[in-house]
């Protein structure tokens, strides 16, 4: 019923969609007019007094035959290709007083001399503002029905730094940046393949935000690649800012408080990613990539447990499923067990939670509240706050709330113990979004456990199983190796099994060409020249 | 619906669950008193000769359910009133184990809750999974066994472990002769569990197209039957004949004498949520059939119906006045009545009347 209502309300927005897109179409394919005055007049009507708008006319006045301007955004190019870039045009149009008063002549020779790789020639209004926006400088000459933009973008920008979000003990450091062409090369330094493909779409009718599918030929399934394709050229907005944005317009069962796609800000998972046969979203101006087709376990697998033993990776991925468990039921057990259930505590521990629990206000269900919000709102105020006042929210934090709640009579002391616990395990989920969903999943199994106890829970528990098995994340069922079983893919989910072992891609769904290795890799050495080894002399 | 999307693994899986459902609740073969056990194989054998009549109908139209073989069989008028008493059973015996549930609940977890609430939550948390379809509940089916197994095999293990069995409350083997664990195995061990497996006929020609099919229900269907009959004769070892059969949920009071160290001492609780889940399964399995029966005979999608026919169950669960009454009702009336009636005669009807009309197919 609420997806019909969701339905109802956005299909009444879609009429408005459509009604933009026509004003789009007339609005553009006007092409450029041969008057360089009239060019200039009209860029600069268009952009205002934008004070980074430069325009820099050589060949003495624009009205002359022979006049040129070069026009771009201070802000967005790249100071020293710029310089190159003068020296070029300088050198190339004070050679042959000939042919000056040929636009045509001048182009060509333009075209072959100027130092740069990316030189286009554009002949609508419309493009000639998209390419000054987004950092090319155009060359415009009078009498031209065309003019020159030369991709010299550059400027302003963040490093390759280590990710702060998702990091390593063991691996490579380097994380996406805000630059999507950064990223691509980041991800290209990895694979070094003609198979990887780059797609490019430009969404967004304001930001006009560069989105690049990127996945491997063959390995990854092309119905998969087809269908983002699809969703990503159908989003009809005027504002991309972050690769959220997108993740929400393309994702499978929109409410669902379960994350559909990964986001990342590391090339090795996107690497990985991609060598499994999914497919990934790079987004301009967010260094977070999407990753789809996921599983429900794929948020329990950081690109770490590759780079480490398997056994240690195996116990880890143990480690954090039973974390996921605590932090979705720990709370509602403890609620649970405390007001219903009390027989199932072993009888010392109940009289100690009783002396605790004496002298305490309120019934276990509000309790838990209390505390669960307290520290919902210190996780929130740590990451809000500046910086400076960090020690002051820790101090505040532990000591008051935690404390002096217990001594103060407000609180047991066994609910900040849970509390806490389930905090911790909560962060041990290596992916934002998925621990997000199971945040708001425990405030909706504690009410249950507060009124109907451990029958609540599993109340809660049944309608939760159903419904990660009805979802689908582009096709690929959410719980895929368990709900469908697939046997060959419990080598890489619960147990990472070792890689000589993993002859196969994980994603039985998701990649068309399934093997990756060849088989019988185990380690055995080639001959036994090694032993043959002399001891050394004393 | 779509077609041939079941695996075989996975329909099998679930006659499992089903066929455990809430058979653990109860002391079946009580009249045996401490030959329960030859009772129960008694009874599944029977059973046996049922699946293999109701295979055997699927054998011959393994496209059609068992709406749709009413409905070609025994005509327009006839196979819709047939079905519509299909539809009948399937969520007459659905609310039934509404009520269980809703009983079992208030006896153990929820003493102080009102049954309304109880059973009102059974049959949303039931409805909500039948809504996504056939296919997702079996797939929770899939999920849940493993943990239902290991559950039951705790328990198994636990009896002896702890030194609660008894095993001279075997002796004497048929104190009184044959005829009392006949009486006991036959109608009622045999309507209830194992009869109920007709309701199969209907997710059978879902699976995907498997020689094996029939081999591997009949295999599963067999452990399973052996799996219960352990189950029950442990209640029978553990409390003797004579308690077992006073008792209200006998396996349950047995858990309860399990003490293990310090720590696990009423661990009840825990197994309680093993008879949900078995309750919950056989639920919505039954829940399902009605659905889709009523989609056959209708033509709506069984999505619509959920919400009408949940509002039904709910309804009829409150019929008995009290536990005791319900139990009465549900182990000597309806047992002995119109269980055989949809388990035997109509499936045996349906049959010949399949092989009678076939005959001349098969000379021609």
């Amino acid at each position: 019923m609420l997806g019909q209502w969701f339905k109802k309300v956005f299909s009444q927005q879609k009429q408005q969609s459509q009604d933009i897109e026509k004003s789009k179409k007339e609005q553009n394919a006007q092409s450029i007019n041969p008057s360089l005055p009239h060019t200039l007049l009209l860029l600069k009507d268009q952009f205002g007094q934008s004070p980074d708008f430069t325009v820099r006319t050589l060949s003495g006045q624009p009205a002359d035959p022979s006049g040129l301007a070069v026009c771009y955004f201070e802000g967005l190019i790249d100071q020293k290709l710029l310089t190159s870039l003068f020296e070029g045009l300088i050198h190339g149009g004070s050679d042959n007083t000939q042919s000056k008063t040929n636009p045509n002549q001048i182009a060509s020779r333009l075209l072959e001399s100027l130092p740069s790789g990316h030189i286009q020639i554009i002949r609508t209004e419309d493009q000639l503002l998209t390419e000054i926006l987004s950092g090319s400088a155009v060359i415009i000459m009078n009498n031209c029905p065309f003019s020159l933009a030369v991709m010299i973008s550059g400027g302003a920008r963040r490093s390759v730094e280590e990710p702060s979000s998702q990091t390593v003990v063991r691996g490579p450091k380097e994380g996406f940046t805000e630059d999507v062409t950064t990223n691509i090369a980041l991800v290209r330094r990895k694979i070094r393949s003609p198979k990887l493909k780059f797609e490019t779409h430009n969404i967004g009718q304001l930001t006009h935000t560069t989105v690049v599918i990127a996945y491997i030929q063959d390995v990854a399934n092309p119905d998969v690649v087809q269908e983002l394709t699809q969703r990503l050229q159908s989003i009809d907005t005027d504002s991309i800012l972050e690769s959220g944005y997108i993740e929400e317009f393309i994702q499978d069962s929109p409410l669902s408080p379960f994350p559909m796609m990964i986001d990342t800000e590391r090339p090795d998972t996107v690497a990985g990613g991609l060598l499994d046969g999914q497919v990934a979203v790079l987004v301009d101006g967010t260094p977070f990539a999407l990753i789809a087709p996921v599983t429900f376990f794929n948020f329990f697998q950081t690109p770490e447990d590759y780079y480490q033993r398997y056994d240690i990776s195996t116990f880890l991925r143990c480690l954090r499923l039973v974390a996921f468990l605590v932090s979705l039921l720990l709370p509602s057990l403890y609620i649970a067990l405390t007001t219903f259930q009390q027989e199932m505590i072993p009888t010392t521990l109940l009289i100690s939670l009783t002396a605790q629990r004496e002298g305490t206000p309120f019934p276990a269900l509000v309790e838990t509240l209390l505390m669960e919000i307290t520290f919902e709102v210190i996780r929130e105020a740590g990451i809000r706050m500046p910086r400076v006042i960090g020690p002051a929210i820790s101090i505040v934090g532990a000591l008051v709330i935690g404390q002096a709640a217990v001594e103060a009579g407000l609180v047991s002391g066994a609910i900040v113990i849970v509390v806490s616990f389930t905090a911790i395990s909560n962060f041990v989920i290596p992916y934002f979004s998925m621990s997000s969903a199971i945040r708001l999943l425990r405030f909706a199994l504690m009410f249950l456990a507060g009124f109907l106890g451990i029958f609540g829970i599993l109340a809660g528990l049944i309608p939760l199983l159903a419904h990660l098995l009805s979802l689908k994340s582009f096709g690929v069922d959410y719980l895929m190796p368990y709900g469908p079983f697939f046997k060959s893919n419990m080598k890489d989910l619960v147990i990472r099994a070792p890689w000589w072992a993993m002859k196969t891609r994980p994603n039985v769904k998701s990649g068309g060409n399934r093997i990756r290795q060849a088989p019988h890799q185990y380690p055995k050495g080639t001959s036994n020249r090694l032993d043959n080894m002399k001891e050394p002399e004393q | 619906m779509g077609k041939h999307t079941l695996r075989v693994s996975e329909l099998v899986i679930c006659l499992s669950l089903f066929e455990i459902g809430s058979t653990t609740l109860f002391f079946m073969g009580s009249e045996a008193k401490q030959d329960a056990w030859l009772a129960m194989l008694i009874g599944a054998l029977a059973g046996l000769i049922l699946l293999i009549l109701h295979l055997s109908i699927y054998r011959q139209e393994p496209n059609l359910d068992l709406f749709q073989l009413f409905r070609r069989y025994t005509g327009k008028y006839m196979g819709s009133l047939l079905n519509f008493m299909f539809v009948g059973y399937f969520a007459y015996e659905t609310s039934r184990n509404v009520r269980d549930l809703g009983e079992v609940t208030l006896l153990t977890l929820l003493t102080r809750t009102p049954l309304w609430i109880v059973s009102l939550i059974a049959i949303l948390v039931v409805a909500n999974t039948v809504r996504y379809g056939y296919k997702v509940f079996f797939l929770i089916c899939v999920i849940l066994f493993p943990g239902m197994v290991v559950g039951y095999a705790i328990i198994s293990i636990l009896f002896p472990a702890t030194g609660l069995l008894h095993l001279e409350f075997f002796l004497p083997i048929l104190e009184n002769g044959w005829m009392p664990v006949f009486k006991a195995a036959i109608p009622e061990i045999v309507s209830f569990p194992f009869g109920q497996v007709v309701l199969f006929l209907v997710f059978y020609p879902h699976a995907r197209r498997a020689k094996n099919l029939p081999k591997a229900v009949i295999t599963v269907y067999l452990l399973t039957a052996l799996a219960l009959t352990f189950l029950n004769q442990l209640i029978v070892l553990v409390m003797g004949h004579k308690l077992a059969s006073f008792s209200t949920l006998p396996l349950l009071q047995s858990v309860q004498l399990i003490r293990l160290t310090e720590v696990f001492e009423r661990t009840d609780a825990l197994f309680i949520l093993l008879f949900f889940l078995g309750l919950g399964i056989k639920m919505a399995a039954f829940f399902t059939g009605a659905v889709i029966g009523l989609e056959r005979i209708t033509g709506v999608s069984f999505k619509t119906w959920v919400f009408p026919m949940g509002a039904v169950i709910y309804g009829v669960s409150f019929l008995s006045p009290n536990y005791t009454h319900h139990i009465i009702v549900g182990r000597d009336i309806t047992l002995n009545t119109s269980s055989p009636f949809f388990q035997i005669v109509l499936p045996l009807v349906l049959f010949i009347i399949m092989k009678i009309k076939r005959a001349p197919d098969n000379t021609a």
